[in-house]
């Protein structure tokens, strides 16, 4: 929202009738002026914009700085091509106008279309820039149009030659598809210091979209509750999944050590598929159930071949917590059944750990675990010490028998 | 009258005398030429820390040693006289225009105009002259621009310090300030941090949602 009174030189000299930037270099000129001038009094309504001709005619001023688009649009029409352009009446021209300008808090600023090649050496234009600095005034260049070796150095160099902690531009637009003033909306020029202006933002996500490619299809400018309810509402929705996955994720952690829901989640998947599947290792992997639970059940079922069945719980864990990650919908179903396989059948699944011949007949059938390892014994106890004992001891004899 | 310090300083307080200090409207201070963009805000500082060059100085363009500085005042002031502290080996200026009320002067208009007093300066780095000025013509300074068209010889000129020694009055020259007159609002001409609960409290109620 800088306070600026601005000039544009254009460049209308005989090099403005080449057809190499639709519909010719002059008409591509006067769009990316019309769009210029309305960003600018659109940033602020106190801004002012003139108009000034480099060539045709001569130097001349068209329109003194007002904030009047009309008479900046009009003034645009009927203008002739011809001649060359002189690019220092031009830039000592433009700061006389800013210099007289109504309002002096605004600071001043040149911007010129340079589309004809550059007589003038890098020293002369040095000069130029200095003397522009020296009055605090900022220069934007757009270099279009013709290209010679060193037009381009020349114009940089006279853009460092003024430029003051960065308020000084330089675009290059080489000739192609796109037009000069689309090429124009990305760069600092069009948007300013602050990074832009509404006009100046919502027209280059137009530009570069193609069509209202906005996020969530709704033009910020035209509805801009509506838009910042559904940014909220997404943002929103991200969080709760994100702590959801979290949570997962720390559930199967922490299931090692004394809460078993998530363990027993997968040894009742386990105990699932077992009675399912046949008796060797390969064709448990191959049996696959719904697709949803398929690649986690193979992965789960892969990891447990490898190791023992404490290290299973582990893997399994891990692998479900790597899936859960990878697929937010899996995980939010996971962590549902999760809770609900915690809360409606805790008791089932006591009952089901209970029924230790079942459990031993699992093991048995899990290739890398011994049931008379120590270790698994341990496990097994400590399965049963939730306030069981009694039944435990009751099982533990006929059991011990049928070891 | 003049305190050039051939007395000892303990009987009164010299920083009272050059309390205009305080009637400038620093953010306001301009410079043309300067090499730092808003430099000139650090030469403004009170009469005791005008040798204190920790802030930063005033230091023109390479090889241009013009340098013109404008400033406001927040009331109208009577300016008595102005103490300049300049660099060493030649960068400190030679001589200095001065002219009252008038904004947006540039180098050609300041080369143009007769200033309402021109001074011819000397080298000042201890800070202990001080220039009077034709007190009738500096009553009632809303602003004040500075001229000063070359120094002593240097590259650049520096300027580390300007003190203002005179009077305040109540009387302000012109209130209505920048006001922005909104037909549509603009969102950077308010920067608001807009919490997290506000804005839900808006979309809220807002009518024009349908979720």
């Amino acid at each position: 929202m800088v306070l600026e009174a601005t000039m544009i030189c254009i460049d209308n000299s005989e090099w403005m009738r080449n057809g190499d930037y639709a519909p010719s270099r002059f008409q591509a000129q006067a769009d990316a002026v019309n769009l210029i001038c309305g960003a600018k009094t659109q940033s602020n309504p106190e801004n002012t914009v003139g108009v000034m001709t480099m060539a045709g005619k001569g130097v001349r001023v068209l329109v003194t700085p007002t904030s009047d688009l009309g008479k900046i649009l009009a003034c645009m029409h009927g203008l002739e091509v011809g001649a060359e352009a002189n690019l220092s009446a031009a830039i000592q021209v433009a700061q006389l106008a800013l210099k007289h300008r109504q309002n002096k808090r605004q600071q001043q600023r040149i911007i010129a279309f340079i589309g004809s090649p550059v007589k003038y050496d890098k020293k002369v234009l040095e000069t130029i820039g200095k003397k522009l600095k020296k009055n605090n005034v900022s220069l934007d260049i757009v270099d279009f149009g013709e290209t010679d070796d060193e037009k381009p150095e020349k114009l940089e160099a006279l853009v460092a030659a003024v430029n003051s902690s960065d308020s000084s531009h330089i675009v290059h637009v080489p000739p192609g598809e796109n037009a000069l003033s689309d090429v124009l909306i990305s760069t600092p020029i069009f948007t300013g210091e602050e990074g832009g202006s509404g006009f100046a933002a919502s027209a280059a996500a137009a530009a570069a979209t193609g069509a209202a490619g906005f996020e969530f299809d709704v033009d910020p400018n035209v509805d801009p509750e509506l838009a910042l309810a559904l940014r909220l509402s997404m943002e929103e929705e991200r969080a709760r999944q994100e702590a959801i996955a979290k949570k997962a994720a720390e559930e199967s952690s922490g299931a090692e050590n004394k809460d078993h829901a998530s363990s027993s989640n997968t040894d009742s998947v386990m105990a699932e598929a077992e009675p399912a599947s046949n008796a060797t290792a390969d064709d448990k992997k191959d049996q696959p159930k719904d697709d949803d639970d398929a690649h986690l059940l193979q992965q789960a079922l892969a990891m447990s071949m490898e190791e023992g069945s404490s290290g299973a719980a582990a893997v399994a864990d891990a692998a479900m917590a790597e899936a859960a990650v990878d697929d937010q919908d899996l995980a939010l179903a996971l962590q549902m059944s999760v809770q609900d396989a915690s809360m409606s059948s805790q008791s089932d699944m006591s009952k089901v750990f209970e029924d230790r011949s079942f459990v031993t007949s699992i093991l048995n059938s899990l290739p890398g675990v011994d049931p008379n390892d120590p270790s698994v014994k341990d496990l097994l106890a400590s399965l049963h010490g939730q306030g069981e004992q009694e039944k435990k001891e009751d099982q533990d004899k006929p059991e011990d028998e049928k070891k | 009258m003049a305190c050039l310090h051939d007395h000892s300083c303990e009987d009164h307080n010299c920083a009272a005398d050059w309390s205009l200090f305080n009637h400038i409207d620093v953010p306001k201070v301009v410079a043309l030429n300067e090499s730092v963009a808003g430099s000139a805000k650090s030469v403004f500082k009170p009469w005791e820390q005008r040798l204190d060059t920790s802030g930063g100085f005033l230091e023109s363009n390479e090889g241009d040693p013009e340098l013109l500085v404008f400033i406001p005042f927040t009331s109208d002031v009577k300016v008595k006289s102005i103490s300049v502290v300049g660099g060493p080996d030649g960068t400190s200026p030679s001589r200095m225009r001065a002219f009252i009320n008038r904004e947006g002067i540039d180098f050609s208009d300041a080369q143009n105009m007769q200033p309402v007093q021109e001074w011819e300066l000397a080298e000042n780095l201890r800070g202990v002259l001080e220039y009077q000025t034709r007190y009738s013509r500096f009553q009632g300074v809303a602003n004040l621009t500075l001229h000063f068209p070359d120094n002593f010889g240097g590259d650049t000129t520096k300027i580390y310090y300007i003190g203002l020694r005179g009077e305040a009055t109540q009387n302000k020259r012109d209130v209505a300030a920048t006001i922005v007159y909104e037909i549509m609002p603009n969102p950077s001409d308010h920067n608001y941090i807009i919490t997290l609960v506000s804005s839900t409290l808006f979309v809220l109620l807002s009518p024009k949602l349908v979720i």
